[in-house]
């Protein structure tokens, strides 16, 4: 199958487990996510793939040749991958269209500099082909160094924290403008990132790395967001409101009401913990089934949303303080006493070992 | 197509069986969406996601004779499946009228075939091979 196989990666320093058992596939056209906090191992499962660290064991195969196995190990310039650095790395003393250029020292001059024209004119570079490195913005800087993984047609890309030096409004549209380019060169792309957001957005599936290099979770990000696997998954996407529920009777009982219980093999009486995302948290004037009198602590508006903190007044998590966003503004001296419920969609259950 | 080479094998003949078996349903549903046969394709994913099903069966009751320790792990993993499963059925039913349905249809088979079910194996790869060539290559099916 087109595209990359890593089978049974397992990576050390020393006593130091790095990678434990990773097996992952990126199909050509498709681009994969490894998502987790720094020192997860992620960037070096990136250099295995790219050669540029020494298979220890597993097996590593692009476009169904095995270029890494034991000893079998291909040097990084002859895999054809594309590697994109956080850093971008260009090249200080060659312009945009030379950096380009330059991964291209196969082909004749003439060649080489009409596939780079191609390439900075997918990224909407051709006018500043003649300018320095330094004499762009970051934002360019980037859309140069993806021109230049990508012009030499590679089999592979890697993408190693491609948006981080970037600030929030330039980050975004050229996350954008990077997933189109890579579409359509139809390239398998494999992305490292700390940034949960950005996996999101990029990702047709993501893997979640945990501590010693274990894949926690894979999916669609859908499935991460919705189905996380465990609290840290769950976490991982932002701080959580957090309450205890006692199941009873079959259900999950907090000062919410009853949930019902995922777990129907939780017994009677254990404590089932709920993780519930700021916005699966529901303010309203009115109480009704599952609703719980709450106290506003504060509420700040933050352009399109207010972020709301609050504590339950009443039942088993009587005193816990939540937070919530909600769009537009909100004011609470315009309401009277104010009723929280929470949207399952967006509520996890994990059962506490007693 | 998809292909099963070398490195996708857990060199146990009864799961990469039935690992081949899967990837033929899988280019079958591949084919009749390039040649434009969205009828075709609605009816073979019912008969993937019915494979498959007996496909995890087989493969758990053959970890459990050869005891495996993380047998309940995997077989946790396999339930896990079950919605998106049921995300390809649903699928199947819009492919004939949305072309968006076809292509994220496309993409989940092979996700699911590489990346859920055979890396997912890869797990017990070395525990199988070396309990099997110990003659328990069948399940009491």
């Amino acid at each position: 199958m087109q595209g990359l196989h890593m089978v049974g990666i397992h990576h050390a320093y020393g006593a130091a487990k790095i990678l434990n058992n990773i097996s992952l596939t990126v199909p050509a056209g498709e681009l994969v996510c490894l998502l987790g906090p720094s020192g997860c191992g992620k960037t070096t499962l990136l250099r295995i793939a790219a050669g540029l660290e020494q298979l220890q064991a597993g097996s590593v195969t692009i476009d169904e040749v095995v270029i890494a196995e034991g000893p079998a190990q291909l040097p990084p310039e002859e895999r054809r991958i594309g590697y994109m650095f956080q850093d971008y790395a260009l090249f200080p003393h060659l312009s945009v269209l030379d950096n380009v250029i330059f991964g291209l020292f196969r082909r004749d001059r003439r060649t080489a500099r009409a596939r780079a024209l191609v390439m900075l004119d997918q990224v909407g570079m051709v006018p500043h082909a003649e300018k320095y490195p330094h004499m762009l913005s970051g934002g360019q800087q980037q859309r140069v160094a993806l021109a230049r993984a990508l012009a030499p047609e590679p089999r592979l890309v890697l993408l190693d924290e491609p948006f981080s030096d970037l600030d929030t409004n330039m980050r975004a549209r050229v996350r954008q403008q990077t997933l189109s380019v890579l579409k359509q060169n139809n390239v398998a792309t494999l992305m490292v990132t700390h940034d949960p957001e950005e996996a999101m957005f990029m990702a047709d599936r993501i893997k979640v790395l945990g501590d010693q290099g274990r894949i926690l979770q894979s999916g669609r990000p859908a499935d991460i967001y919705y189905k996380p696997a465990d609290e840290y998954v769950a976490r991982l996407f932002g701080p959580m409101n957090m309450i205890d529920g006692v199941v009873e009777q079959g259900g999950l009982k907090s000062s919410f009401g009853t949930m019902a219980l995922e777990d129907s093999t939780a017994a009677e009486g254990s404590i089932v913990r709920v993780l519930i995302r700021p916005e699966g948290m529901i303010l309203s004037n009115g109480g009704g089934d599952g609703g719980a009198p709450v106290d506003i602590i504060s509420a700040h508006l933050l352009g399109d949303t207010s972020v709301v903190r609050f504590k339950v007044r009443n039942g088993i998590n009587s005193g816990a303080e939540f937070h919530m966003r909600m769009s537009g503004a909100f004011d609470p001296t315009e309401l009277g006493q104010i009723w929280a419920r929470v949207d399952l969609r967006h509520a996890f259950q994990y059962p506490q070992n007693q | 197509m998809v292909e099963i080479t070398r490195s996708f094998e857990i060199e146990v003949e009864l799961i990469d069986n039935d690992h081949r078996r899967l990837v033929e349903i899988i280019n079958e549903i591949t084919q009749a969406i390039d040649d434009d046969q969205p009828e075709e394709c609605a009816r073979l994913v019912p008969d993937f996601v019915a494979f498959t099903k007996r496909h995890f069966a087989r493969e758990e009751a053959l970890l459990e004779k050869n005891g495996y320790p993380q047998v309940d792990k995997h077989r946790r993993h396999h339930a896990s499946l079950d919605d998106k499963m049921k995300t390809m059925e649903a699928l199947a039913l819009n492919v004939v009228d949305s072309p968006a349905a076809r292509d994220t249809l496309r993409k989940e088979l092979v996700f699911f075939l590489m990346d859920d079910v055979i890396n997912e194996d890869m797990d017990f790869k070395n525990f199988l091979v070396n309990a099997t060539s110990k003659g328990n290559e069948t399940t009491d099916e």
